[in-house]
């Protein structure tokens, strides 16, 4: 069930170039791969989407690896003792506007203001599941933010996965990734490393233009795709009708189209499914 | 929320009685409950369903949201289910639930509106408000809401459809809302709503070397921006007619809430912001009845003659 919470701040870092990575605490104990959070930010009548980069939840002993992040003295602090804070989402963002300068300009142990989870979810293969499960994934720029999250996951559900990823330059490579495109197109020599690593699944983030390809790649080659889109949004919650693409609406037939809201449809739509125009 | 605020907070329009005046405006808060994760939808005055068209309405295409300082510009377009699918999906939950509420309706002809006037009365909706800022296609697409007698003619016509509590939600965008407000009392409405969104342009602009991309948002500019624009109309729709009036536009703390109520409002909505603090509405309920007590007041109606002295 979605939130509005307020979390402190743990972790805040330049990891590339224009590219911050912060880690605040949390209350929730679940949130899947490609979900996000939308954040408030001062003065700006619109929060601002962030899908999760990482996820997790520690016991909160002092032995736990949550000791690296929060101190002793912060914990509980100024929180409601009945709730659990031993979350820590993490979201990764390109330095871009007013609002992801002010969230650059916050220090360890401040407040932010949050809704999550929010949004879908991309579909995991079940735990145990018997056919062998490989995924393609494939961050463009700072699309690889979802792609981490959903590698961690996958890699813990023993199912195989490639991450490639790509950036406009050295300076903005964020790590993580098995393979990095630096320059050229993170679809470079795609139909090769498909043809090689042979997927059941790809999964992507990124530009327009990329998941646009990524799709067709996909249907060429028969393999599902599913992919998390990005649009400005202004509810996060699918009630403003703000930031909705068009999808194929099966259920009138073919060729029928409808509207799907990036924030609350999506933000995770199959390949297949959506209309590029 | 626990307090029992229903003798205090309490608005009566007759036909139409709220628990609070604290309602939610039209497109910011969906049609039933959407915002129960953040808050308890029954506990509002009312809410005000997302516009409702006679047929479903797919929107707009391209960019609809464009964030500016102190508010934002919309061009969604109308996108809604349509009154049959509203009737049957959405109205079942809303009596379940026991959320008061208020139906939007618009259109592009006065028999559009005229229909959805009957459908609300066939189905026993106690209050309409009509979004009179969309173009009257057969006139040559003049707005509604812009013109005194096509005004007149609409809102009679609707009257003699719908006999529940009919609200007419006023553009700002016009020379003389007094005309306009007493267009509507004329024509028998029991309610005014204002304002609906100004009109406003977002400019994008995006450089590379000397190669430049625009796109333009133009639509309907709401948010903390309008408020003073929608405090002068409130005011001026006051000093015109004897209506009750709903006062909305950039209200985003309890000092707007009573600067509305000063200047003539009966009741208020809570639009834009619900999108930046989604459990607003709620925090208003109970802001105001802590004012109400603390200040010495016997209740909102009270506070409210105290406020226009």
């Amino acid at each position: 069930m979605k939130k509005n919470l307020k979390g402190k701040v743990l972790n805040i870092e330049t990891t590339a170039k224009d590219t911050v990575k912060l880690q605040f605490s949390t209350p929730l104990k679940e949130i899947c791969p490609g979900q996000f959070v939308s954040i408030l930010i001062p003065n700006k009548t619109l929060r601002r989407p962030f899908s999760v980069t990482d996820f997790a939840v520690h016991d909160g002993t002092a032995h736990s690896c949550h000791s690296e992040l929060v101190s002793e003295s912060q914990k509980g602090q100024n929180l409601d003792k009945n709730t659990n804070y031993n979350g820590v989402i993490t979201v990764l963002f390109k330095l871009k506007g007013d609002g992801t300068n002010y969230l650059k300009s916050l220090k360890t142990g401040d407040t932010i203001d949050y809704l999550a989870p929010l949004g879908n979810c991309f579909t995991l293969p079940e735990k145990g599941h018997k056919a062998p499960q490989k995924a393609l994934l494939i961050g463009a720029g700072i699309g690889i933010a979802p792609m981490l999250y959903l590698k961690k996951v996958l890699t813990e559900r023993g199912i195989q996965n490639l991450l490639i990823s790509g950036f406009k330059d050295e300076s903005e490579v964020v790590k993580g990734s098995d393979r990095t495109v630096i320059g050229g197109s993170v679809l470079d020599n795609i139909q090769e490393i498909l043809d090689d690593f042979k997927p059941n699944i790809i999964y992507s983030c990124g530009p327009k233009v990329v998941l646009e390809l990524v799709c067709k790649l996909a249907e060429k080659n028969s393999l599902k795709a599913e992919i998390a889109m990005e649009k400005v949004m202004a509810c996060g919650i699918g009630v403003c009708r703000g930031c909705v693409i068009k999808v194929k609406d099966e259920s009138q037939g073919e060729g029928a189209v409808k509207n799907a809201s990036v924030c609350a449809d999506g933000p995770v739509f199959s390949g297949a499914e959506v209309i590029w125009k | 929320m626990e307090i029992d605020l229903k003798s205090t907070l309490a608005v009566d329009f007759g036909k139409f009685k709220l628990q609070n005046p604290i309602m939610t405006a039209s497109g910011t808060f969906g049609y039933v409950d959407e915002f129960d994760a953040f808050l308890d939808v029954q506990n509002l005055g009312a809410i005000v369903t997302k516009g409702i068209t006679l047929e479903e309405r797919p929107g707009n295409e391209g960019k609809r949201i464009f964030e500016c300082e102190a508010g934002m510009i919309n061009r969604i377009g109308l996108e809604n289910v349509g009154i049959q699918r509203f009737v049957k999906e959405k109205l079942p939950k809303l009596r379940e639930k026991g959320i008061n509420f208020v139906l939007n309706i618009a259109g592009s002809s006065i028999e559009d509106y005229v229909e959805l006037g009957k459908i609300s009365k066939a189905n026993n909706i106690k209050a309409v408000e009509v979004n009179v800022s969309c173009p009257n296609v057969k006139s040559g697409c003049l707005e509604f809401g812009t013109d005194e007698k096509c005004l007149y003619e609409l809102i009679s016509r609707i009257r003699e459809a719908y006999d529940g509590f009919l609200i007419v939600k006023l553009t700002p965008n016009v020379t003389e809302i007094e005309k306009l407000a007493l267009a509507v009392q004329n024509a028998g409405a029991d309610c005014i709503s204002a304002i609906n969104t100004l009109k406003g342009l977002g400019v994008e602009l995006n450089f590379n070397g000397t190669k430049i991309s625009k796109s333009f948002v133009q639509g309907g500019l709401s948010g903390k921006c309008v408020k003073p624009v929608a405090l002068s109309m409130v005011k001026r729709i006051k000093e015109a007619v004897n209506l009750p009036i709903i006062g909305l536009g950039g209200i985003s703390c309890l000092q707007d809430v009573l600067e509305f109520v000063a200047v003539g409002a009966d009741a208020v909505q809570i639009g834009t912001e619900n999108f930046t603090t989604p459990d607003i509405s709620e925090r208003l309920i109970l802001e105001l009845a802590e004012f109400i007590e603390k200040q010495g007041f016997k209740d909102f109606n009270n506070l409210k003659e105290e406020l226009r002295k």
